[in-house]
């Protein structure tokens, strides 16, 4: 960067603006021409607007501005390409409100001010005067002044003068002096600092004001922007964006590991109806294929011998027993199947079980199953726990109400699937109930644990009606449940086996 | 066996010759008790004990039999594509579709394939021989699941098919009825019919069902131009 002497004053200017020289006689002329004419212009009022620096020229008289100025000071020695730290702290007392503050300084060469650790602004003219604004800045309490100065060559020097105005019509003076301490080179975060190390040595004083080699009189008064408070609202403050930040990371992180057990559990589903698909195979061609042979040769045995032989019954037995076999297998091959997980199929296996549960007893069985059931899955263990439940309201109406009819409904209303079992049998009064019938509170467990709920009416003499009802859509709460209750069930000994996968609800 | 022995209500005189029946089932134990088992009533005796529908669709076309009874589960081709493709080359012959467990889904297959009705494998020889004579005689027994299934496939299907292809009004009737859980006897009475007519609507349920699914099936082929990949129907002209 170029340097440029002028005028042979002493000190240079480093990185001149453009247009320095004209800027300077203009200055000269205007301000020779504000002289008197607004001797007590308050320059600190005219708000300052924009970031550009504001050329006072007029409003502010000389007089005034040098009026509360200190002396030339530096640190003890002087030298080219010098840096140099200067700080004060100073107190305003708290008894009155501060009607007015206003910084006057100037470096030779280069300053950045600093309050309270904030940066106000930066001048780089020994032979003008910078004016700071620092009202709305300054408050009851203690204060620190830090100006991080710097000289190119030849002479160096600091001159400032902080005017405070008081309501009560006090006025506290801070100026450059020898009360100002020199910070060392090496401290870092020297500006923020509130309290002055012990080995800071105070300023030098070099020249009072209009003091050679340095001017009587600036050449210009330059009002600087006037650093406002800031409103801050409370998304821009740190702790704010910080929290922000942490929750989104949060949610980020939860629905990652979401989407991971979702995928997971999918895959598991997958796997355990592949399995099914098997199992089901199996029990379908290997033990059903052999059992409906066992039947068939059973009866054409049974054929061969002659009427009335013992073996006949003996044989009619077996074939009975097998028969029955065959048809508990029907029952596990349609719980195991994959194939038959929708609502339709659940309706049908229903109805057909009811039908053959009630026919040894001449139940006659009526149904009134909604039309259209979707084919939408209805997986196996919300599956089997219903069956379960209607298989015990079956069982019940038959054990316990000397039916003759009982009507079998079931519903989809969207997401609720219920089954409806009403007898006409001789009924009960629901109050009179001994607590030991565990068949009612089974069920009305069972359906608990589907979400789902079991309503049961009856009235002596008027049969009873047994409500069974599930949500097919599981809510987001239910599928958190089940994902925490597999992880903390992994922890612990495993999952409980289906232990009522075969066995009758009353056995 | 005592040949008179057994003579239910609803059936033709003794004197009539004896119904032929078919067997399709892959096991030749299974297949050699049921022959006996057949045998041993005295209205039908078994006229075939193929081992393969291959078999069956070679063999059984030489000598018309009265009733096929059709495993579902046979290696190669399936019990189902079996019986369309059979019901095509003899559409007087009756299909019974014999199957180890009660599953509806499969079962239903079969009787749009153009089954006439179905047996469990378990099923007593009374029952047996009943269902026999019931699907010669006034239609075979439908379960209250397949009604229910039967009205759905109908109602899917678009209404712009043909008469034959649709269920009359009084066929509906009583399909509701069975779904309903009401017996024939009891459907009759309500309908105030004979017990008999409910029988030979129900026959012509399955014939149309078969109709229906073919439709059904060609209408798929037609839109899709892509030939079905289950039930591949051959065309009886």
């Amino acid at each position: 960067m170029p340097r440029r002497r002028i005028f042979g004053f002493p000190g240079t200017l480093r990185d001149p603006l453009a247009g320095q020289g004209s800027r300077l006689l203009l200055g000269l002329l205007l301000a020779g021409l504000a002289w008197g004419l607004a001797r007590d212009a308050r320059a600190e009022d005219t708000p300052a607007t924009g970031k550009q620096r504001e050329r006072m020229q007029s409003i502010e008289s000389y007089a005034s501005a040098t009026n509360d100025l200190g002396t030339w000071i530096w640190q003890a020695t002087t030298h080219d390409d010098q840096p140099c730290r200067l700080w004060r702290s100073f107190a305003i007392p708290a008894d009155s409100p501060i009607a007015k503050a206003r910084l006057v300084m100037t470096v030779d060469n280069e300053f950045a001010l600093y309050l309270d650790g904030v940066k106000l602004g930066h001048g780089s003219e020994w032979r003008e005067l910078f004016v700071f604004d620092l009202t709305p800045l300054l408050t009851p309490g203690r204060h620190v002044l830090a100006v991080d100065c710097y000289n190119g060559s030849f002479y160096a020097g600091m001159l400032l003068g902080l005017r405070i105005d008081l309501a009560d019509g006090r006025s506290l003076f801070v100026k450059s002096d020898s009360t100002w301490l020199v910070v060392p080179q090496s401290l870092p975060r020297w500006t923020k600092l509130a309290q002055a190390g012990p080995d800071w040595p105070a300023a030098t004083v070099l020249a009072p004001l209009g003091g050679s080699p340095w001017w009587a009189q600036p050449a210009a008064v330059n009002l600087m922007p006037s650093l406002q408070p800031l409103r801050v609202h409370f998304w821009q403050t740190g702790w704010f964006q910080i929290a922000l930040g942490t929750i989104c990371a949060a949610a980020l992180l939860a629905s990652l590991w979401l989407v991971t057990q979702l995928v997971f559990q999918r895959r598991e589903r997958h796997l355990l109806e592949a399995e099914r698909t098997r199992i089901a195979r199996d029990i379908h061609d290997d033990m059903g294929g052999r059992m409906t042979q066992l039947v068939v040769h059973v009866e054409v045995t049974q054929s061969e011998l002659p009427t009335g032989a013992e073996m006949r019954s003996q044989l009619n037995w077996v074939g009975e027993e097998i028969r029955g076999l065959l048809a508990t297998m029907d029952e596990v091959l349609w719980v195991v199947n994959p194939r038959c997980d929708t609502l339709s199929d659940f309706a049908d296996y229903v109805c057909n079980y009811a039908q053959e549960f009630l026919k040894p007893a001449q139940v006659q069985c009526f149904f009134a199953v909604d039309p259209g059931l979707p084919a939408a899955p209805f997986h196996f263990p919300l599956r089997r726990s219903l069956l379960m439940a209607v298989k015990e309201a079956l069982h019940n109406a038959l054990k316990h109400s000397g039916a003759t009819e009982l009507h079998l409904e079931i519903h989809w209303q969207e997401p609720h699937l219920s089954v409806v079992v009403q007898d006409n049998g001789k009924g009960f009064d629901p109050a009179l109930l001994k607590p030991g019938r565990n068949g009612l509170i089974n069920m009305t467990q069972r359906l608990g644990e589907l979400d789902g709920h079991c309503r049961i009416t009856s009235r002596p003499g008027e049969g009873c009606r047994v409500e069974l009802e599930i949500p097919l859509h599981r809510s987001l709460r239910s599928i958190w449940w089940r994902i925490w209750r597999r992880h903390s069930g992994s922890r612990q000994s495993g999952a409980a086996p289906n232990k009522d996968l075969l066995t009758h609800p009353e056995s | 066996m005592n040949k008179s022995a057994k003579d239910p209500a609803t059936l033709e005189p003794p004197a009539r010759p004896r119904i032929k029946v078919a067997l399709v089932e892959d096991r030749a134990k299974v297949r050699g008790d049921w022959a006996k088992l057949i045998n041993s009533f005295a209205e039908f005796t078994c006229i075939y004990a193929c081992g393969t529908a291959e078999e069956a669709l070679r063999d059984l076309p030489l000598s018309p039999p009265d009733v096929v009874l059709m495993d579902i589960f046979l290696p190669r081709m399936s019990g189902i594509e079996c019986t369309s493709r059979l019901k095509a080359l003899l559409p007087q012959t009756q299909i019974i579709i014999l199957t180890a467990m009660a599953d509806q889904g499969l079962v239903f297959l079969a009787l749009k394939a153009g089954a006439d009705g179905y047996l469990l494998k378990r099923t007593t020889p009374a029952d047996l021989r009943t269902a026999l004579l019931d699907v010669l005689g006034g239609g075979a027994p439908m379960s209250s699941q397949i009604a229910r299934r039967v009205i759905e496939s109908f109602r899917e299907t678009a209404p712009q098919q043909d008469e034959a292809a649709r269920l009359t009004l009084r066929e509906e009737q009583i399909l509701l009825l069975i779904a309903e859980g009401f017996t024939n006897k009891q459907i009759a009475d309500k309908l105030d019919i004979c017990f008999d007519t409910v029988g030979s609507h129900l026959k012509r349920v399955y014939k149309r069902l078969h109709v229906n699914s073919r439709a059904e099936a060609v209408a798929r082929y037609m839109n899709s131009k892509e030939p079905p990949r289950k039930l591949p129907v051959s065309d009886p002209a």
